[in-house]
């Protein structure tokens, strides 16, 4: 009885939080909204530039992570488990950090690399924005090539090389085909994480004049004006709904894909010799990690502990920015301390949500738990920018007119990063449900435990590493969020991702503040995420 | 300890029966086994007698007690039946060492703590546990396992206890052990005992009756040495013949 109205709780959660503010936006522009969309200049330049930018990104993701994904299964290249870590981490890094470090690099007044090896660079352009992008979006492609190839049944390509195929040969012949599934998901992972991606094209492309759908509608809705909110409103519909057809469309077209990989096979794979290519693929590998991670944060330290921005020399540097910006300004302390709240809060919410939640999709038949379950991950992969603009407008007068407005509030960001990262809660404490077998459960209601009592005794304690994990995961892209908090924060309801931003592109550009919170941020994210795989003993966490 | 009385019950999915009209009486103190091929219901049949399933027709009684009765939406559930349980892949609690997991029913009955410990350790020298009661589960045999999943299935004193299978994924060393145990505590403490089997020498080894199934109908019941001496039916005859 109490599981049956806990499960209506969890749907009646997700129906307000999840569904509705989506829908009640896709439901507010007329048709004429969109046709003035499209008339206008500025809006049809940033959607032909989003596009124009996402599918290259995609491709170049494609290009770097692939190749990457399969030397670092299936070859005997050297140091494999620290490349494929170094690689990995730029998933956790908030991209803007890396604009950050690249404008410091290569903007084209007094970029490092301009000073002193005398270059050319300009990152205010496509190139660079580009470039900024998939130096981070290849993790997506990388992945999830090395998902499927650790289960790949190796005896595949084991036959190709007995016919005669050399390495080479085996990629394009046999593993390239069968990470088929793979690339197209990749593919379309990096391609839709560009169109959502803000702080990189807002730090970048904002120099440049390279607008695309996100910043645009940033801008507008900044505006204040009804025109401002209507513009941008139709733009976050056409984005959101192009994401969603994008996503569930092509899992229908591709569904009927066959997979060849999930033979369970753990067999130890013999590996592909690179023989004399070994010295040279690995000296190639080492330098793109050089400049994909290292440089970017040298870029930021180096700024950090400047004291004149924009004439750089490795003498006399110092720790007074650090001082300045950490115990001189009150906004990084409120920062700091908001964060920390958020991180925590969402954490908490998402991962007890999820673990009450998995329940009733794992253990039960009811109904409508599948469909429940696609609610709640759905706003994973929409864009922050519409999710943001969705909660401004169902919150701002009270929920849908009940109760107060939550606009400039931190709970108003509290719900909505708990609405965007369930997804990887429910994913996480999922997985771990479906290890534990149904008769542990059952054992214990022979017993004479009722549902709370199976709850707290069997399941909390089994599921103790899969919820403290489902907890780090979201804490760790919370804690430098900036897309959605962008929109909803105000005065005073600064997060580090919005100090960060707002030093960066107004208040402090001579003074290296962002690169001082860049660097802190960072340290922190790395320390979780090694604690993490430590922790679990190298189950979770890059 | 209590009898078990089934009232033409059946479940049905959707279409199909997975059992249907199980008229069957299980006596106070008695050991009965389902007999019969995979997927013949005798798994269904028991999880039915625990409350893990529900029946969609019929009544199921404990003594006189209705504990389920589909036409009067009346269902006991599992953890107010008192009746215990031994899993075919044992169930023990791997977060829990021996003595918690066999204390559990214990602690949920609210029992004073000298009390659960007095009850605990007496069931542990039953099933030959002693000196184990702080092992982590990890660390027991397949057969160690076996005799905690017993102890805790004994311990809350059940007014039947149900085994699904708990023999099947043991050498047969020393299943052959375990059948003589199991067997000397039922007779040892006069329980009724339900057991689930597709192996006929075990079931005619260890019982007082035994009930053959086939395709979720029950096709004989009777002692061991009736079925054996006039099997009912060529399905019956076909499937002693097969295990000797």
């Amino acid at each position: 009885m109490i599981k049956k109205i806990v499960y209506g709780l969890c749907l009646v959660f997700l129906a307000a939080l999840f569904l509705s503010p989506q829908v009640y936006l896709y439901l507010i522009p007329k048709l004429s909204d969109f046709s003035s969309v499209l008339l206008n200049e500025n809006t049809l330049k940033a959607i032909t530039n989003t596009l124009f930018v996402s599918l290259t990104v995609a491709a170049c993701c494609l290009l770097i992570g692939l190749p990457l994904a399969w030397l670092l299964t299936r070859t005997n290249l050297p140091y494999k488990s620290f490349f494929r870590s170094g690689f990995c981490l730029p998933y956790a890094i908030p991209p803007f950090v890396g604009a950050i470090g690249w404008i410091i690099l290569a903007n084209p007044t007094s970029g490092v690399l301009n000073q002193w090896l005398g270059l050319h660079l300009n990152i205010y352009s496509y190139a660079g924005l580009i470039w900024v992008e998939t130096s981070f979006l290849f993790t997506f492609v990388l992945l999830t090539a090395l998902t499927v190839l650790d289960q790949m049944d190796s005896s595949l390509e084991e036959a190709a090389r007995l016919s005669g195929a050399n390495g080479l040969r085996v990629f394009i012949d046999i593993a390239l085909p069968l990470l088929k599934p793979a690339i197209l998901s990749g593919f379309l992972l990096s391609f839709l994480a560009t169109a959502a991606s803000f702080g990189v094209p807002a730090l970048i492309g904002g120099p440049a004049r390279i607008y695309l759908m996100t910043t645009q509608i940033y801008t507008y809705q900044r505006m204040g004006t009804a025109n401002g909110l209507q513009m941008s409103i139709a733009v976050s519909v056409i984005l959101g709904i192009a994401t969603l057809v994008l996503l569930y469309g092509t899992q229908l077209f591709f569904s009927s894909s066959k997979n060849y990989t999930v033979g369970g096979k753990t067999s130890r794979p013999s590996l592909v010799p690179l023989n004399g290519w070994k010295k040279p693929v690995t000296v190639f590998l080492s330098i793109l990690l050089f400049i994909i991670f290292i440089l970017p944060l040298c870029g930021v330290l180096l700024s950090a502990l400047s004291a004149v921005q924009g004439s750089w020399t490795l003498s006399g540097l110092t720790l007074d920015n650090f001082d300045r910006v950490v115990f001189e300004t009150e906004e990084t302390a409120r920062a700091l301390r908001q964060s920390l709240f958020l991180g925590l809060g969402s954490a908490l919410i998402c991962t007890a949500f999820a673990f009450i939640f998995n329940y009733f999709i794992y253990r039960t038949k009811w109904f409508g738990r599948t469909f429940a379950s696609v609610i709640a991950s759905m706003p994973f992969s929409t864009p922050g920018t519409v999710l943001a603009l969705a909660f401004i407008l169902s919150f701002s007068r009270g929920f849908f007119g009940i109760g107060p407005s939550l606009y400039n509030t931190l709970f108003l960001i509290l719900l909505a990063y708990i609405v965007k990262y369930m997804s990887l809660s429910i994913k996480t404490v999922g997985d771990g449900y479906q290890q534990i077998h149904p008769s542990l459960e059952e054992a214990a209601r022979i017993s004479g435990a009722d549902w709370w009592t199976i709850m707290k005794t069997i399941y909390l304690p089994l599921l103790k590493t899969a919820l403290i994990a489902s907890m780090f995961l979201v804490f760790m892209p919370v804690i430098s969020e900036l897309t959605m908090t962008i929109l909803l924060t105000g005065p005073g309801l600064e997060t580090i991702g919005t100090l960060i931003f707002s030093l960066q592109e107004y208040s402090d550009m001579s003074g290296g503040g962002a690169s001082v919170l860049s660097i802190i941020v960072v340290m922190f994210i790395l320390i979780l995420n090694f604690s993490l795989k430590f922790l679990s003993k190298g189950r979770y966490g890059l | 300890m209590s009898k078990v009385v089934f009232e033409k019950v059946g479940k049905k999915y959707l279409s199909t029966w997975a059992v249907k009209d199980i008229d069957l009486t299980i006596e106070n103190g008695e050991f009965v086994s389902f007999l019969g091929p995979s997927g013949c219901g005798k798994t269904t049949t028991l999880r039915m007698i625990a409350g893990l399933e529900e029946n969609s027709h019929g009544k199921i009684y404990f003594d006189s007690d209705v504990v389920s009765d589909p036409l009067i939406k009346s269902f006991m559930l599992p953890e107010k039946r008192n009746v215990g349980m031994v899993f075919q892949s044992y169930a023990v609690w791997p977060h829990m060492n021996v003595f918690d997991n066999i204390a559990y029913p214990l602690k949920l009955k609210k029992l004073k703590k000298e009390q659960i410990k007095a009850d605990v350790e007496k069931m542990m020298s039953i099933v030959e546990l002693s000196g184990l009661e702080l092992r982590k589960s990890s660390e027991l045999s397949g057969g160690q396992q076996q005799r905690v999943a017993l102890a805790r299935g004994l311990v809350m004193k059940p007014r039947i206890l149900l085994l699904d299978e708990p023999l099947s994924n043991l050498d047969a060393k020393l299943r052959e052990k375990m059948r003589k145990d199991i067997r000397k505590i039922q007779q040892d403490l006069k329980l009724t005992m339900v057991y689930v089997t597709h192996d006929q020498k075990e079931a005619f080894q260890m019982s007082d009756k035994v009930v053959v199934m086939n395709q979720g109908r029950i096709e004989q019941i009777g002692a061991p040495a009736d079925i054996q001496k006039s099997p009912i039916s060529e399905f019956v005859a076909d499937f002693i013949r097969s295990g000797e």
